[in-house]
């Protein structure tokens, strides 16, 4: 069986006896209310993980998603209080923003060649800081937290009011076509045959005529499209832009990338992976408090869950190369006695 | 119209004011196979990297198919129709067959894949070989072999008119390699030229139409099918005027104690059943082609890579497992790439030299730092390195240098037993030489010296015995008579002499 | 000798082009602030609020010189802190309990630091990932031990004295920073430990093929970094008289926005602590500086970020003009698409 079957296979059981467990143990876990509550939180980190999932096929790794996410929030509301533009102005200003933030992330790694890690660490940065300097100001000058009252805002917010899926929020719905779009993006495109092969080995992909630089432009650039449609449904559900918000869902995006099975040496993984993961995340979040266990264990118990699942994929790799070359060796000798 | 697919005349190539090609004149014709032949560093490969657009010449002319061309780039030579098949794989290994095929050539849509039609062309592409491979297998799911031939079909794929195979079938089993030629028959029946390089000699004489026999850069002759004698185009590649230094050399067993017993040792899919001893003062050579499983012995002796059965004797002890306690016995390794195992390319001489030594320069975990510079100054003037500083950073050095700040770690140490492996790739012809004699000072102290290599001329050179390894196995020892360079050359193949004649 | 011996240490502090910028940027302040930059009051505040993530520095470094990272060190502050303020307070403020309750507090570090070198060294995982991941484990501990509440050791003075007392008019964190950094300056520079750590970092391979045992130092400098990220949260609870959930958290971003700066390779094998430390100095420099111009906080995130950008670019141009130790740069490789395209 080849080495990634298995390992979805084991990451769809993880998640599948998190939901039985919890299933079985709780009434308060399977109900309607609950289940859509958690697929929009998952939705948020889901909408992030998409994208990150893309820059870590090439090999990469999107800190700053996040911080994009809320510096698109912050572009948007800001633009609502203090100016007259309509709604869709505002987050056509923002989706600019969103991709000059990508391509700057596309710049440091593809061009200056800084490190994946650093380099969108030090954007994170920067687009807090930039997040700080167009914040909705108080009296006295300083940033402050202002609710938006807008109708479509409100509305991204909201759920689905009837029909099959009535009580289903927008966001859920805007994560699923965005999973499918992806994945096809990876499976079916010349794009997504790019990303993979420029994670997996680079020189190749080269000297086939892929261009390293456009293909980690167009990953990053995809990641941060993620985080501009994310941060509509963030703003959507908190209806208020918070200096400083959004950082950190950074970490539940890649958390979720880990657990999907995306391997950090870059050339595997996909969309299925990363959407298990994130829903696993949420469902053991979820969980724990249902369970009733204080709110202080949550972020204990995730970070435990990957660690060790960083472990046991180091493990797992090592082990299966080791049997690959064994297996090859063995058989090698059986033609040798023929 | 000319008969030859492809004529290079007069290619000159200079590496650093070095010549490695001095005006080589090469011809491959429509649809035969040919042969490169040559030692190591006889120009094989750089002559094949201009021909692929790998480097760019010095000096002379391409033809191909009659016309001149410029080939400045890998895209220019599969624009042309060269393709290589190269040793290392240049595939992807987490995409399917289709995908690696077409990489960079998809059918598409905006962008789109049209996949059923790749897929079909892929299949039909199969088909036509009749490989035994899916259009939607995984690269990495895939055997040695199997990846050879997706390689192979990704070359036809562009309509490849001349195939470059280097060393194809250095990782493949005896059935796997008959597969090859199988396929090499094939292709030459479609009237695709192939260049194949090989060290593999048996298999060269089987396939090849024709041989170009290259030494030092230069073209030694071409021989014609006809005229494909073994033992001729053996004393080609060695030349002939043979040098009487590494032309022939005569052996013996020394009767010396014996310091390092090897017994049984096995490593799956390394080496099988490896047994031998060395004596004290004596250098035993360990000869074969790449892959053959040579330096996994030593990193086994070593302790740097751990073994499945056997056991491994020092003086009729046991040798602890563990660099840091093999080393603590008076072992030393020369490993094979020294960029990437032997030096610290950031540090100087001195901390290069004095990385294995500070059991000796230190008190209570504090570096003696008078005693240290005094081994830097020590180790510069045992190896003779230049510039004679031992501040000088080791990354900043010439080859033949880094590799004596190598030797000068182990130098500086009382050493018993010395296992050297491909001391001198890449290295000028004044440095080898000092390097020989190194190896000799110290077996004249009655060190015991086991070393790799695969240069023929430098195993007759130094070997005081010769074990020749093949897939794994020794299959040979010469230890007593006169031994030639053609000798040597044909046990690499497994073409044994005493036995060739019974 | 001994005087030789400074001149030489003098002598490494002026090879640091870094230390050139230092001065500039300190004149350029002087000059742009006549009477408010250039006094001692001022730089006892810029040593004083230097001094946590210089300890911290002392630390990381060694991971970092391992081409590793430790982005943990403000985990492990925050769960020192954390364990030494719940001990003091459980033993009634009394001088055991202090005692107790620092030595906890290191004991979690190590143990941490431990943890780390140990999963690294014996897996393939990249460093920045894992412990990326055991930050969260180790906040999450401390949310379980302060239970989200802060903890209040006002009344224990002996422990407090260190965050609040001078000594001939340094604060006392300050000496502990100076303390941790000779530490560091002497097992990197004068012990066989040292020079170990040099030759992991630069080439692992030919390390361990000379014999040295790359999992035990490795696991030492986790180790190492994990105690002084402990110390660093201890001296932080002292100022700050209390331990706080989210103690410290951040403080890995500015510890290594200033190694890189200082001019230490995330490449591993290069890089001093003396350069890292006046990586420290000139952020400190440059913070304190805009404070004092009355630039608004909030763009001290900004030019972190593009600090750090420009520092690890300049590196890399300087590791590709650096010939013979070319590990694909980007101008040889942007040439290459060049001709492709």
């Amino acid at each position: 069986m080849r080495q990634e079957t298995l390992r979805r296979i084991i990451s769809f059981g993880l998640l599948l006896v998190l939901l039985l467990v919890f299933g079985l143990t709780t009434d308060k876990f399977f109900t309607a209310n609950n289940i859509y509550n958690m697929l929009r939180e998952c939705s948020l980190v889901g909408i992030l993980a998409i994208g990150v999932t893309l820059v870590i096929i090439t090999g990469g790794n999107d800190l700053s998603c996040g911080a994009l996410m809320g510096l698109s929030c912050m572009v948007i509301s800001s633009l609502l209080y203090y100016t007259e533009l309509p709604v869709g102005w505002c987050m056509v200003i923002a989706l600019a923003v969103s991709i000059l933030g990508g391509l700057l992330n596309g710049f440091c790694v593809a061009i200056l060649r800084i490190p994946d890690f650093i380099a969108t660490l030090s954007t994170k940065f920067i687009f807090i800081g930039l997040m700080y300097v167009v914040s909705i100001r108080d009296a006295y000058g300083s940033p402050t937290t202002q609710s938006i009252k807008n109708s479509t805002i409100k509305w991204l917010g909201s759920k689905i009011g009837s029909g099959p899926l009535d009580g289903m929020y927008y966001c859920t719905i805007a994560f699923i076509i965005l999973a499918i779009v992806v994945q096809f993006i990876l499976k079916n495109t010349r794009t997504g045959t790019n990303l993979y092969a420029i994670g997996a080995n680079r020189n190749s992909a080269e000297i086939s005529g892929i261009s390293f630089v456009k293909t980690k432009m167009s990953a990053f650039l995809i990641s941060a499209i993620c985080a501009f449609v994310a941060s509509l449904f963030f703003l959507g559900k908190s209806r208020a832009a918070e200096p400083g918000g959004g950082v950190g869902y950074e970490f539940k995006a890649i958390s979720a990338t880990v657990i999907g099975g995306c391997a950090f040496s870059g050339g595997r993984g996909d969309i299925i992976g990363t959407v298990i993961g994130v829903l696993f995340m949420r469902v053991l979040e979820n969980g724990i408090l249902k369970f009733g266990f204080p709110t202080q264990t949550q972020q204990l118990l995730t970070g435990i869950v990957i660690v060790a699942m960083l472990i046991f994929d180091a493990y797992y790799n090592e082990f299966m190369v080791e049997r690959t070359r064994r297996r090859s060796a063995r058989l090698r000798e059986k033609e040798a006695v023929k | 119209m000319s008969s030859n697919i492809i004529e290079m005349k007069g290619i000159v190539k200079e590496f650093s004011h070095v010549k490695a090609l001095k005006g080589v004149d090469f011809s491959v014709k429509k649809g035969e196979v040919h042969a490169l032949l040559g030692e190591n560093g006889a120009g094989k490969s750089t002559l094949i990297k201009i021909l692929t657009g790998v480097y760019p010449k010095d000096g002379g002319e391409i033809f191909f198919d009659g016309e001149p061309v410029e080939i400045n780039s890998r895209e220019d030579a599969t624009r042309l129709g060269i393709s290589v098949v190269f040793q290392e794989f240049s595939l992807i290994p987490t995409l399917s067959v289709t995908q690696n095929i077409m990489l960079g050539k998809e059918i598409h849509k905006l962008g789109v894949l049209n996949k059923k039609a790749m897929h079909k062309e892929i299949d039909d592409l199969i088909k036509r070989f009749d490989f035994p491979l899916k259009p939607d297998d995984i690269i990495e799911t895939l055997s040695v072999a199997q990846k050879q031939m997706v390689e192979i079909l990704k070359a036809l794929s562009t309509d490849a008119r001349l195939i470059v195979m280097d060393e194809p079938t250095a990782s493949l089993s005896a059935k796997e390699s008959e597969m090859l030629y199988k396929i090499i028959e094939q292709l030459r029946e479609r009237g695709v030229a192939i260049i194949y390089i090989s060290h593999r000699l048996e298999e060269v004489f089987a396939l090849s139409d024709r041989i170009t026999v290259l030494r030092d850069g230069q073209l030694e002759g071409v021989v014609e099918h006809e005229d494909i004698v073994p033992d001729k185009v053996v004393k080609m590649m060695i030349g002939k005027e043979l040098s009487d230094a590494t032309a022939s050399r005569p052996l013996a067993v020394s009767d010396a104690e014996t310091v390092l017993e090897v017994k049984d040792l096995c490593s799956l899919g390394r080496f099988e059943h490896v047994s031998f001893d060395v004596k004290a003062g004596e250098v035993l050579v360990f000869t074969g082609l790449v892959g053959a499983g040579r330096t996994e012995v030593l990193r086994a002796i070593f302790g740097a890579d751990k073994f499945d059965s056997g056991e491994i004797l020092f003086h009729g002890k046991k040798l602890p497992k563990g660099t840091g306690k093999v080393i603590a016995e008076g072992f030393g390794l020369v490993p094979e790439d020294r960029r990437t195992q032997g030096f610290i390319p950031l540090l100087s001489v001195e901390r290069n030299a004095a990385c294995t030594n500070y059991d000796t320069l230190s008190s209570g975990g504090f570096v003696k730092v008078d005693k240290e510079k005094e081994l830097g100054e020590k180790a510069v003037e045992i190896v003779d390195l230049r510039p004679r500083n031992s501040q000088v950073i080791v990354g900043n050095l010439s080859g033949g240098n880094q590799q004596k700040a190598v030797l000068a770690k182990w130098l500086t140490r009382d050493l018993k037993v010395v296992l050297i492996d491909e001391p001198t790739v890449g290295i000028d012809i004044g440095a080898k030489d000092e390097i020989y004699n190194f190896v000799e000072e110290l077996a004249a102290k009655g060190v015991a010296v086991i070393l790799v290599s695969s240069d023929v001329a430098e195993v007759l050179r130094v070997a005081h015995r010769i074990i020749v390894m093949k897939e794994g196995y020794i299959i040979h020892e010469f230890n007593n008579g006169v031994v030639t360079q053609e000798d040597v050359l044909l046990a690499c193949s497994g073409i044994i002499p005493g036995e060739k004649e019974a | 000798m001994n005087k030789l011996k400074e001149n030489k240490f003098v002598k490494k502090l002026l090879q640091e082009k870094r230390l050139l910028v230092l001065l500039a940027l300190i004149l350029f302040f002087s000059l742009l602030l006549p009477g408010k930059f250039f006094t001692a009051n001022n730089f006892r505040n810029i040593l004083y609020s230097i001094s946590l993530q210089g300890i911290m520095i002392c630390g990381a470094t060694f991971a970092v010189l391992l081409a590793g990272i430790d982005r943990t060190v403000s985990g492990t502050a925050a769960l020192a802190g954390a364990a030494c303020c719940t001990t003091i307070v459980n033993f009634g403020f009394s001088w055991q309990g202090i005692l107790l309750g620092v030595l906890l507090g290191l004991l979690m570090g190590a143990l941490s630091g431990l943890f780390h070198g140990i999963v690294l060294s014996r897996f393939e995982i990249p460093a920045f990932l894992l412990t990326l991941a055991t930050s969260e484990i180790l906040y999450g501990l401390v949310q379980n031990i302060t239970g989200n509440q802060l903890i209040n050791v006002m009344n224990a003075k002996a422990f407090n004295w260190v965050g609040s007392s001078r000594i001939l008019g340094i604060p006392v964190p300050v000496y502990i920073l100076a303390v941790c950094f000779a530490f560091t300056y002497i097992v990197l520079n004068k012990t066989v430990y040292g020079r170990y750590i040099y030759c992991v970092g630069g080439n692992k391979q030919a390390a361990k093929l000379s014999g040295i045992n790359v999992k035990k130092v490795t696991i030492i400098a986790y180790t190492i970094s994990g105690i002084m990220g402990a110390l660093s949260g201890l001296v932080l609870s002292s100022m700050n008289q209390q331990a706080s959930a989210s103690q410290a958290k951040g403080y890995e971003n500015d510890v290594l926005a200033a190694i890189v700066v200082g001019g230490v390779s995330l490449r591993g094998g290069e890089g001093t602590i003396q350069g890292a430390m006046v990586g420290a100095l000139l952020i400190g420099v440059l913070t304190n500086g805009l404070q004092l111009l009355g630039i608004d906080p909030v763009y001290h995130d900004l030019i972190k970020g593009i600090i750090i950008i420009f520092s690890v670019a300049v590196d890399m141009y300087a590791n590709y003009k650096k010939s013979g130790l070319k590990r694909d740069g980007f101008f040889k490789r942007h040439k290459k698409v060049k001709t492709h395209a």
